[in-house]
């Protein structure tokens, strides 16, 4: 009876900050208008501790207690101003979203800032009503809070909301927010299954490269990027005003293979995904080129992390909605921005 | 889950609890603060994994076991003392099924209960700063329970920070929280009689008289002090003698009649610290009760309804000189002038044979006196103890004694002769504070006189320990007899400045008492009137304790301000804002990617008249003072002077 009830009040509270905030863009800066206090289980208690002794103290006319007691009042409202203002000004600077495995533990994580000159001890944040984890701000710095992340399923996980919260300092108030960001994370078939890969082409293992270089069948081009090989740059393209370019090979005793969906034996459209997932996994640390063949998609032998996210990321929402943002670009590391 | 070692936590709460416990150390049952001590150490012991914690069973039985012993020794749970032991041990033994942070909390919590009954128990000025440390304490160990991480230096830094924030406020809600006038609910207080005067007197018994130099109480006198021979405080008034004990005896009779004045007149003030007694002291003999709760007897004692345990105060009006007109009746003659039919034949006879002598009781009087003066008596804090025959072999053979022996002595040789005679206990004499412009008089003091009953004259009275020693008038017994000071005592009184500075302290304790232990309603409406306001009421009282509220809200919203206020954007912010506006105007607005020479070029590039007109100047210099390198030293002034040659700057036409 009383569970229903809490979750049903938290549902329209949720609703109503929602309104009455709006969502979010980064950098948010915590301001005063959206910080919420009240006191902890524990303020709660010394507050009825506090009136006792009050009653008491008023009741005996002793003065002595009577001081004490306001004294007592004064440290409570100080302690609630000072908790309310441990989570004001602060800026949560950028959110990332890693893509995570389902049925692994990923995290978000949280970059805040302090630009005050004070300190911020037990700053803490959490997805809805997950365990708090906490970091403490140094004055003028900056500190990282992972939200841990367990999805069960592969897909999308949206999250509506993230709480900041704070007790410091005597843990009698706690002061709270939410930031309405839309959060997307995208979730990877788990990886498992334990099929062999199947080898569609490419040379077997053990023949030796054309020029005993190491480089192999030649690619391609692509656009130079930091930390490329100058040995592999296209120089005669580059004579040519062209933009600097990379010759690609393949490296050398690498198997090509494909992973076609619809030529695997397995019943059921989550254990076929999780197959694919695994091999797709076990070529990339392999050092393979490999393709992935779903139904109405089609991606190319290849290697490298973003290759393996393309490929993940079409096993993880084979059967869903494309979302926008997520599986266009490779989301490690990258910030989301609104 | 059993705690981890050295748990910050559980420690720090630990030390919450015991420091409530320490305040209350030398009040309780030794029984007491042993057990609660071993249950202390017992839980630190475990903390550390070197003793098991006792299961529930135990628990609870131990429990049932401290709650009887406390009902045996105190007969009742109910009432301070009683409440305090139970709080104690019970806090004790919840110590040992402290794991969570809701354990340690409760512990914090009864320290704060165990703070706030030592008030209620005490509030002298000494204890104020005890008390003051507790709270610190608990405060820091509520930040170290909240936060395990925090080292103890900074915890007590946080709470006392956020302690003298909370100061003003405690200060500001003491002079104008509106205070009850009466109580709600009653609880008993344990009541346990400490030194001074008790009712009866044994002077035969006693081999040494133990005086402390605790004060008894303090008096502040509207006009001239009383002269040192006038200074005698009224006590209880004994009447039955049984030949070793006197007693007050039954008491009853008439009210006090209507004085006649022949002597001069006191208006004083007295403060008396709580002696756990049911006396007011006054001097001589108050002129009516100064309290409806204390009664004036016949024998123009003040005796109250209930003892004085916290420092209490009266305004008194005494004559010094004043006699009653009601004759003696048959009654009260019958007992003041009843002895013991056996016992002391010598004293009997003398007295006899001294009355025989005389003409008149005046006459009787001077010469009983007269053999105390002459008799080789000597005045002694340490006399022997005397035998069966009390009065004879004091009289005949030790003749050395304290104010007791001759005041027995006497009214027993008075009464032999027929004259209504009396002990009266009190106080003699009073030392003068002159930091604080009163009367000290102390335990020390305490002393025993004798009236008799004169026809014509009424109650007369007569210090027959003068006789013996005329300095006692003068000094007190201490001075009297330095061998029979303690060693500290000596050391006090030896230094003058150490006196002074004793005086000095005594005037504060004095202030303390009367200022802050006894601020009530009555004394916030003499501060609201002293603060101006015409005829203070509750409400004037209510405005003034909100208008106080605010005053310390705005004072830490404040102090925090600076801190939580965005930082207002800076002088060249504001003056690159207003050349843009400017140049808003006539031309393109700045994009907000634009940076000062783009906006330069766009303004150039939209043939815009300003550009040439000392725009595109002012557009590099704040480029430069923005983004450059510029001077450390000149770089406010540089800013100082853009501003200006913004402000200055127009468009043409």
């Amino acid at each position: 009876m009383r569970v229903p009830f809490r979750a049903a009040a938290r549902k329209r509270m949720a609703v109503w900050v929602r309104r009455r905030q709006g969502v979010d863009t980064l950098p948010v800066m915590l301001a005063r208008r959206r910080l919420y206090i009240l006191p902890t289980r524990a303020g709660l208690t010394f507050g009825s501790l506090w009136i006792l002794m009050l009653l008491a103290a008023l009741n005996y006319g002793n003065s002595l207690a009577l001081f004490f007691t306001f004294l007592l009042a004064g440290f409570a409202l100080v302690a609630m101003n000072d908790c309310h203002r441990n989570l004001l000004g602060i800026t949560l600077a950028s959110v990332s979203a890693p893509a995570v495995f389902a049925r692994s533990a990923g995290a978000l994580a949280l970059t805040l800032e302090n630009p005050a000159a004070r300190a911020r001890p037990g700053v803490e944040a959490a997805l809805d009503e997950a365990p708090l984890t906490g970091v403490d701000l140094a004055p003028h710095g900056r500190g990282r809070l992972e939200l841990p992340l367990l999805p069960a399923r592969r897909g999308i996980v949206r999250i509506d909301r993230v709480r900041l919260t704070s007790s410091h300092p005597f843990g009698l108030f706690r002061t709270w927010t939410w930031v309405h960001l839309p959060i997307e994370v995208l979730v990877y078939p788990h990886p498992h299954g334990s099929l062999p890969r199947p080898i569609t082409s490419g040379r077997h293992p053990g023949e030796s490269s054309r020029d005993g270089s190491g480089l192999d069948e030649w690619m391609g081009l692509k656009l130079f990027r930091d930390g490329d090989s100058p040995r592999q740059v296209d120089w005669k393209a580059y004579a040519r005003e062209a933009p600097l370019m990379v010759k690609e090979y393949s490296p050398a005793g690498a198997d090509l293979c494909l992973f076609d969906f619809a030529q695997l034996r397995i019943p059921g459209v989550e254990e076929r995904l999780s197959q694919l997932a695994r091999w797709v996994v076990d070529a990339e640390a392999g050092g393979e080129r490999y393709g992935l063949a779903l139904p109405g998609v089609e991606l190319a032998p290849n290697r490298g992390p973003e290759h393996r996210h393309h490929c993940l990321a079409a096993l993880a929402l084979y059967g869903i909605e494309a979302p926008a943002a997520s599986a266009a670009q490779p989301a490690a590391a990258a910030p989301l921005h609104a | 889950m059993p705690e981890r070692q050295d748990n910050p936590a559980l420690l720090w709460a630990t030390a919450a609890f015991t420091g409530g416990l320490a305040l209350h150390v030398d009040r309780l049952p030794a029984w007491v603060s042993a057990a609660a001590i071993v249950l202390i150490a017992w839980r630190l012991a475990a903390a550390r994994a070197r003793a098991p914690l006792p299961g529930m069973i135990a628990r609870v039985v131990l429990a049932g076991v401290l709650v009887i012993a406390v009902l045996a020794r105190f007969r009742t749970l109910n009432g301070l003392a009683a409440g305090t032991a139970l709080l104690v041990l019970m806090a004790s033994l919840k110590l040992l099924e402290t794991y969570r942070r809701r354990d340690r909390l409760v512990l914090i919590g009864a320290g704060l209960f165990l703070l706030l009954a030592a008030c209620l128990d005490r509030q002298s000025l000494p204890r104020a700063p005890l008390y003051a440390g507790e709270t610190w304490l608990a405060c820091a160990a509520l930040a170290v329970v909240a936060s395990d991480r925090l080292p103890g230096r900074a915890a007590l830094a946080l709470a006392g920070r956020t302690l003298l924030l909370a100061l003003p406020l405690a200060v500001l809600l003491f002079l104008f929280f509106p205070r009850l006038a009466g109580s709600f609910w009653a609880v008993p207080r344990g009541e346990e009689a400490e030194t001074g005067l008790s009712e009866t007197m044994s002077p035969g018994s006693i081999g040494k008289l133990s005086t402390s130099y605790d004060v008894a109480f303090r008096a502040r006198f509207e006009d001239a002090l009383p002269p040192n021979d006038e200074r005698y405080w009224r006590g209880p008034v004994l009447h039955e003698f049984d030949g070793f004990t006197w007693r007050r005896g039954t008491g009853g009779g008439r009210a006090p009649e209507t004085l006649l004045s022949t002597g001069r007149a006191y208006r004083y003030h007295v403060a008396l610290e709580p002696s756990h007694l049911r006396w007011w002291f006054a001097l001589d003999t108050p002129a009516q009760s100064p309290d409806p709760n204390v009664t004036l007897t016949r024998d123009h004692e003040l005796y109250a309804a209930r003892p004085v345990s916290d420092p209490t105060s009266f305004e008194a009006l005494s004559f010094t000189g004043a006699r009653e007109d009601q004759p003696l009746s048959r009654w009260e003659r019958f007992e003041d002038t009843y002895l013991p039919r056996a016992g002391n034949p010598r004293s009997l006879a003398l007295a006899r044979e001294l009355r025989a002598r005389a003409g008149s009781d005046g006459a009787f009087v001077a010469a009983a006196l007269e053999f105390l003066r002459t008799g080789g008596f000597v005045y002694s804090l340490e006399p022997e103890v005397l035998g069966a025959e009390q009065v004879d072999d004091f009289l005949f053979r030790t003749r050395t004694g304290f104010c007791g022996h001759y005041a027995s002595a006497f009214v027993v040789l008075m009464r032999a002769a027929g004259v209504p005679a009396r002990v009266v206990t009190g106080y003699l004499g009073g030392e003068w504070n002159p930091s604080g412009g009163y009367l000290v008089v102390r335990q020390s003091d305490a002393h025993a006189w004798v009236e008799l009953w004169l026809e014509g004259r009424g109650w007369t009275r007569v210090d027959p320990t003068a006789v013996v020693a005329p300095e006692r008038l003068e000094r007190g017994a201490y001075d009297l007899l330095p061998d029979a000071m303690s060693a500290s005592t000596r050391l006090l009184r030896g230094a003058p400045w150490l006196v002074h500075l004793l005086q000095r302290w005594d005037a504060a304790y004095a202030w303390w008492n009367e200022r802050v232990v006894k601020f009530d309603s009555v004394a916030q409406m003499g501060l609201l009137e002293r603060l101006g306001v015409r005829s203070p009421d509750a409400w004037a009282l209510g405005w003034a304790f909100v208008l106080a509220l605010l005053a310390w809200l705005a004072l830490v919203a404040w102090h925090m301000g600076g801190a939580a206020r965005p930082p207002r954007s800076d002088p060249l912010a504001r003056a690159y804002a207003r050349l843009c506006r400017k140049l808003a105007r006539t031309g393109p607005e700045r994009a907000p990617h634009q940076g000062p020479l783009a906006y330069g070029e766009a303004l150039r590039a939209a043939g815009n008249p300003a550009y040439a007109a000392g725009a595109s100047t002012l557009l590099e210099r704040y480029a430069h003072l923005r983004y450059g390198a510029p001077e450390p030293a000149t770089r406010a002034r540089d800013i100082e002077t853009f501003s200006r040659a913004v402000a200055r700057f127009s468009l043409p036409r």
